[in-house]
C-alpha cells in the first residue's frame, strides 16, 4: 500500500510527464479495440440489414452502390429505373415489390420515397402521430426528429439539389405527421414520403390553378380547341394543403416515372430463385441482387484492410512501447539520487522495484480506465461513426 | 553527554573500494553512548566511507564494527539494512528530501519504505511533534521546493530522528547553510539528540562549530590512501 | 406430489386447446375489406359471404366518384386486410393518398387494355411540347356486365389468396354470381339486339362501357335528375338532336317532373338506368340492374 501511496504522490507531482505517458498507453490500447468495435458494429449493421432484405432490383452498374443506397440511404445514387420495374415484379406474382426512391434530401437527411408496405416490411411503427396518409405528408425517423426537433404537426422543406439549378427540383414544404420508433438502423435517419410525393418534389407531379380558366395572357403559351399550354410563369404550389390537393396531378404515364430500386420480398425461396432467373438475360438492363452477398463481399474487403491496419497499429504500438520504456529508463536515471537516498536510509532494492512497479501499475490502470471510458464513448456513437465512415 | 559505554566501536577496520586505490585502515574507533562527536579531516580521507561502514551501507574487508550491541559487520545485506533503518538516522549535506512528498510525508518516509517500521497513529503524532520542535510544523503540507535551506535541513533532521535511532550520522549537515542557519540547525540537532539520548557522529568542515561537540576526531590520525 | 403432477398433466391439454382455439379463431375472423363503390361491395359480399366484412365508407347521399375521404377514413383504409379498387381512374382520391399496395387490388387491372379513354373538353400541358394531363378514362366499368364478372373474379382470387383454405367456397360463390351477371348480360343483349343503333341521349357521360358493350348509339349531356334543366342545357340538347335525333333520354335516377315535361315537349321520353355506384335505398345491385333492364325494354322496342 505504501508503494502505491508513494507512487501516486510521484505521479501527481509529475503531472505532465504522467499525462503524456497515460495518453501514449491509452492510445495504443484504445486504437485496436476501437477499430474492433467499429468493425463489429459495421458488420452487425450492414449484415442484419442485408439479411433482412431478400432481393434488390435496380439499374445495372455498381452492385455496392445500389445496395448501399437502397438499404442504408448512402450518398452514392445509382442510375434510376422506371416504375414499370415494380409492375413487372407485381405481375409475376413471385414477390411483393416495394419501390424506393432516394434522390432527394431535406436538411441533410435523405428523403425516401416509398409505399406503406415498406413500413410493414421493416416493422416500423409511429412512436407519435400517425403514418402518412395524403400527398405532401412525411414521417421522420427517430434521429431526424431529435436532431431537427420535429414533432407531428411540424414541417420540413426539401432541399434543392443544387443552389443554381433554377429549372430543377422545387423545394416542397412537407407536413410531418409522425415520428417513428427508434429502429437502430438507417431508418432512424430518413424522412419517409409516399413515392408520389417524391415525384412531386422532382416536379413530375404538381398543383396549380386551373389552366383552362386562366385570364392572365402571360400565363398562357398556346391555346387550341382541346388543349391549353401554360408558360413557365405559372405558379406551382410549394405546399400541399386541403385547399389545393385537388389540383395536384401527374403528367404522362406513371409507369415511366423514376425510382432508385425495388426491394422484392419473395413469397418463398423457390419464388425468389425463379425471380432471379428472370433477370439473367444479356439484354436485361436491370440487375437483381441478394444484399447479403454484396455486403459479405464488402465486409471481406473491410476485414482485409483491417488486417493491414492491425499490422500498422502493431508496429506503432511497438515503437510507442519502446519509447515508453526509454522514458522510464531515463526517468530512473534522473531519480538515481532519490534511489541512493532511500537505499542509504534502509530501503531494499526489492522495495525500490516495488515503488517503480507501483508507478507503472497506476499509469497502466489510469490508461486502462481512460481507454475503457473512450471505448464507452465510441460504443455510444458507433452507429453514427459507422454511418459516416463506412456508409457515407 | 558521555554515558560511559561505547555505542560505536570498530577494531582493525580495513576497507577498499573496487578498482580504486583508496584504502581505509582504522585500528580502533569508538564513540560512547550519548556522545556528540565531530569527525574532521581533509577531503578524500574516508570520513563519509566510515559513516557508510558504520551504517552498514558498505561491508568492511577486515575488522569488526559494533553499533550498540550489534556486530554490524557480521550481518548480511538484508540484516544490515534492517538494522540501519531501525537504529541509524542519516542527515545529509544536500538534505536529500523527496521533491514530490510533502514535509510530513518526507518525515514519515522511512516508515513507508520498509516493513521493519510500522506507520501507526502514534508515529504520525510523534512526527508532528518533531516538526513542532524543529519549527517546521506550519509547513507540513508544503513541498521541499517551497522551503528555505534551513527548513529543508530541519525536515531532514525530523526524518532522521523519527525512528528513534540509537545513532545519528550527519555528513556535513551544515555544509550548505548560511552561518545563522548553521548555528540554529546545530542547536536543534543537539537538543534533539539530548532529548532522546541519541549518539551523534557528525562529519564537518566547519571549525567554528567544533567546540560545541563533546569530542573531535581528526581523520588524519587514520591511515588512508587516495580519495574516500 | 402425485396430485401436483396430475395438475400439470391436466394443464398441458388445456393450454394446447387454448392455443389452437386462438389460432383457429384468427383464421375464422372475417376479412376486413374496404371498397370504393357499391358494385364491388356487392361482389365481395356475394363471394365472401360470412367470411368477409365489407365496408364502403362513403355516405349514402354522396356519389363515390366524387367523394374525398378524411384522414380518419384513409387511416381506416390503411388498416384493413384488403382494399378493393375499381381502377380506370375511379376514385381520383387514390392518386393523392398512401395505401399499402400489398393489400390493394385493382379489380379492373386485368382488362386495362380495354379501358375507354374519354376526350375531356379541355386538357392542359406545360410548354409547347409538354405532355397533356386530364386525358381521362371512363370509370363505370361494371356497366359492362362481362367486365363486371372479370372484376368479381379478381375479387375471388384476392380473397382466396388471403384465405386459401376457403378458396373452393369463394370459387363456388363467384360462379354463382357470374351466372347471375351473365344472365343479366344475356337479357340486355336480347333487348337491345333488335334495335341497338337507335339514337339515345344519356343524362350524364357515365354509360361509356354500357354503350360499348352493347353497341349502342348514345350521346351524353349533363342533366341532373333532381333538377329542372336550364335554358342553356335545353339549347345544348336541341343542338345535339339536330345530328342525333333521339327519342329517349336515359337518366341515372328518376327525373323530376319538370325535366320529364321539358323532354316530352321535345318528343323525348325518359327511362331510368341507375348505375348503382352507391348503396341503393332498396334492393341490391342485382335487383337494381334487373329493374334497369326492365326500364330499358321500351327504349329498344
Amino acid at each position: 500500500m505504501h508503494s502505491f501511496y508513494l507512487a501516486w504522490k510521484y505521479i501527481i507531482y509529475n503531472r505532465i510527464k504522467t499525462a503524456v505517458l497515460v495518453a501514449c498507453v491509452t492510445l495504443i490500447a484504445f486504437l485496436p479495440f476501437a477499430l474492433q468495435l467499429l468493425l463489429e458494429e459495421s458488420e452487425r449493421q450492414l449484415t442484419s440489414r442485408a439479411v433482412s432484405t431478400p432481393l434488390v432490383i435496380g439499374a445495372k452498374g455498381s452492385a455496392l452502390d445500389l445496395v448501399m443506397n437502397t438499404l442504408y440511404f448512402g450518398d452514392e445514387h445509382p442510375e434510376a429505373i422506371r416504375m414499370e420495374a415494380v409492375n413487372r415484379i407485381w405481375d409475376s406474382e413471385l414477390a411483393l415489390p416495394i419501390p424506393v426512391y432516394t434522390r432527394f434530401k431535406a436538411r441533410g437527411f435523405p428523403i425516401v420515397g416509398t409505399t406503406l408496405d415498406y413500413f410493414e416490411f421493416r416493422r416500423l411503427e409511429p412512436a407519435s402521430g400517425r403514418n402518412m396518409a395524403v400527398l405532401g405528408e412525411c414521417v421522420v425517423g427517430a434521429r431526424v426528429s431529435a436532431d431537427l426537433n420535429l414533432k407531428p404537426g411540424g414541417s420540413l422543406v426539401s432541399s434543392p439539389e443544387s443552389l443554381f439549378d433554377l429549372a430543377g427540383v422545387y423545394p416542397l414544404k412537407m407536413k410531418v405527421v409522425g415520428v417513428l420508433e427508434k429502429a437502430h438502423t438507417s431508418d432512424d435517419l430518413a424522412v419517409f414520403v409516399d413515392l408520389k410525393t417524391a415525384w412531386v418534389i422532382q416536379g413530375l407531379g404538381h398543383g396549380h390553378q386551373d389552366v383552362t380558366r386562366l385570364t392572365d395572357p402571360s400565363l398562357v403559351l398556346k391555346r387550341s380547341g382541346s388543349n391549353v399550354a401554360a408558360t413557365a410563369k405559372l405558379y406551382h404550389y410549394m405546399e400541399i394543403s386541403d385547399k389545393n390537393i385537388g389540383s395536384f396531378h401527374f403528367h404522362g404515364n406513371t409507369d415511366g416515372y423514376p425510382i432508385t430500386a425495388v426491394i422484392a420480398v419473395p413469397a418463398d425461396e423457390k419464388s425468389g430463385t425463379i425471380l432471379q432467373g428472370r433477370y439473367l438475360s444479356k439484354n436485361e438492363n436491370q440487375q437483381i441482387l441478394r444484399p447479403k452477398v454484396v455486403i459479405d463481399g464488402l465486409l471481406q474487403n473491410i476485414f482485409r484492410i483491417k488486417n493491414v491496419l492491425d499490422a500498422v497499429v502493431s508496429v506503432v504500438a511497438l515503437a510507442t512501447i519502446m519509447a515508453i520504456v526509454l522514458v522510464f529508463a531515463l526517468s530512473l536515471r534522473l531519480r538515481q539520487s532519490e534511489i541512493q537516498t532511500i537505499f542509504k536510509i534502509g530501503c531494499s532494492r526489492l522495495t525500490i522495484a516495488k515503488l517503480l512497479a507501483a508507478e507503472i501499475m497506476i499509469i497502466v490502470a489510469a490508461s486502462g480506465f481512460l481507454c475503457g471510458f473512450l471505448l464507452m464513448v465510441v460504443n455510444r456513437f458507433t452507429n453514427d461513426l459507422v454511418r459516416r465512415l463506412f456508409i457515407g | 553527554m558521555i554515558s560511559g559505554s561505547a555505542m560505536v566501536e570498530t577494531e582493525s577496520l580495513k576497507f577498499q573500494y573496487h578498482e580504486s586505490s583508496f584504502h581505509l585502515s582504522i585500528p580502533y574507533f569508538a564513540v560512547q553512548a550519548g556522545e556528540k562527536v565531530a569527525v574532521v579531516g581533509p577531503s578524500g580521507s574516508g570520513k563519509t566511507t566510515l559513516l557508510n561502514l558504520l551504517a552498514g551501507i558498505l561491508a568492511p574487508m577486515e575488522g569488526s564494527i559494533k553499533v550498540g550491541k550489534t556486530a554490524v559487520s557480521d550481518l548480511n545485506d538484508a540484516g544490515r539494512r534492517e538494522f540501519r533503518i531501525r537504529n541509524i538516522g542519516f542527515v545529509f549535506q544536500d538534505f536529500e528530501l523527496l521533491d514530490y512528498l510533502s514535509v510530513l510525508d518526507n518525515i514519515l518516509h522511512p516508515y513507508r519504505i520498509t516493513d521493519a517500521l510500522k506507520l501507526t497513529g502514534e508515529v504520525r503524532q510523534r512526527a508532528i511533534l518533531l516538526a513542532e520542535q524543529m519549527g517546521v510544523d506550519s509547513h507540513i503540507k508544503k513541498h521541499p521546493k517551497e522551503l528555505s535551506q534551513g527548513e529543508k535541513q530541519r525536515t531532514a533532521i525530523c526524518r532522521a530522528m523519527l525512528p528513534q535511532p540509537k545513532l545519528i550520522l550527519a555528513d556535513e549537515a551544515t555544509g550548505n547553510l548560511d552561518p545563522e542557519n548553521k548555528t540554529r540547525i546545530l542547536d536543534l540537532l543537539f537538543a534533539a539528540v539530548d532529548d532522546h539520548g541519541t549518539t551523534l557522529l557528525a562529519v564537518t568542515h566547519d571549525h567554528e562549530l567544533l567546540r560545541r561537540f563533546d569530542r573531535v576526531i581528526d581523520f588524519n590520525h587514520f591511515q588512508s590512501d587516495g580519495p574516500g | 406430489m402425485i396430485n401436483e403432477m396430475r395438475s400439470y398433466f391436466l394443464l398441458v391439454p388445456v393450454l394446447l386447446f387454448l392455443l389452437l382455439s386462438t389460432a383457429a379463431q384468427a383464421v375464422d375472423d372475417p376479412l376486413d375489406v374496404y371498397v370504393v363503390n357499391y358494385p364491388l361491395k356487392y361482389f365481395a359480399e356475394r363471394i365472401g359471404g360470412p367470411h368477409v366484412k365489407v365496408t364502403l365508407p362513403v355516405p349514402a347521399d354522396v356519389d363515390p366518384v366524387y367523394w374525398t375521404p378524411k384522414i380518419a377514413d384513409i387511416g381506416a383504409y390503411q388498416q384493413v386486410d384488403l382494399i378493393l379498387l375499381n381502377g380506370a381512374g375511379y376514385a381520383k382520391w387514390v392518386n393523392t393518398v398512401s395505401l399499402p399496395r400489398s393489400k390493394t387490388v385493382d379489380t379492373s387491372r386485368g382488362f386495362k387494355d380495354r379501358y375507354i379513354t374519354v376526350k375531356e373538353t379541355m386538357t392542359h400541358s406545360h410548354g409547347a411540347e409538354g405532355k397533356h394531363a386530364h386525358e381521362g378514362l371512363a370509370f363505370t366499368t361494371w356497366l359492362d356486365l362481362y367486365l363486371a364478372s372479370e372484376q368479381a373474379e379478381a375479387i375471388a382470387e384476392a380473397l382466396a389468396r388471403r384465405r386459401p383454405q376457403l378458396q373452393d367456397e369463394f370459387r363456388a360463390n363467384f360462379q354463382s354470381l357470374e351466372k347471375d351477371l351473365l344472365a343479366l348480360d344475356g337479357r340486355i343483349r336480347a333487348i337491345v339486339s333488335a334495335n341497338n343503333t337507335v339514337p339515345i341521349i344519356f343524362s350524364h357521360p357515365v354509360y361509356d362501357y354500357f354503350v360499348k358493350a352493347y353497341g349502342l348509339n348514345g350521346r351524353s349531356v349533363h342533366w341532373e335528375p333532381e333538377q329542372e334543366p336550364s335554358s342553356a342545357q335545353i339549347a345544348e340538347l336541341r343542338n345535339l338532336l339536330e345530328t342525333h335525333p333521339a327519342r329517349w333520354m336515359i337518366w341515372e335516377g328518376t327525373p323530376v317532373k319538370p325535366a320529364v315535361d321539358v323532354l316530352h315537349a321535345m318528343d323525348i321520353q325518359s327511362a331510368a338506368f341507375n348505375p348503382c355506384g352507391n348503396v341503393p335505398s332498396d334492393g341490391d345491385f342485382l335487383t337494381v340492374m334487373q329493374q334497369n333492364v326492365v326500364n330499358l325494354e321500351p327504349v329498344f322496342r
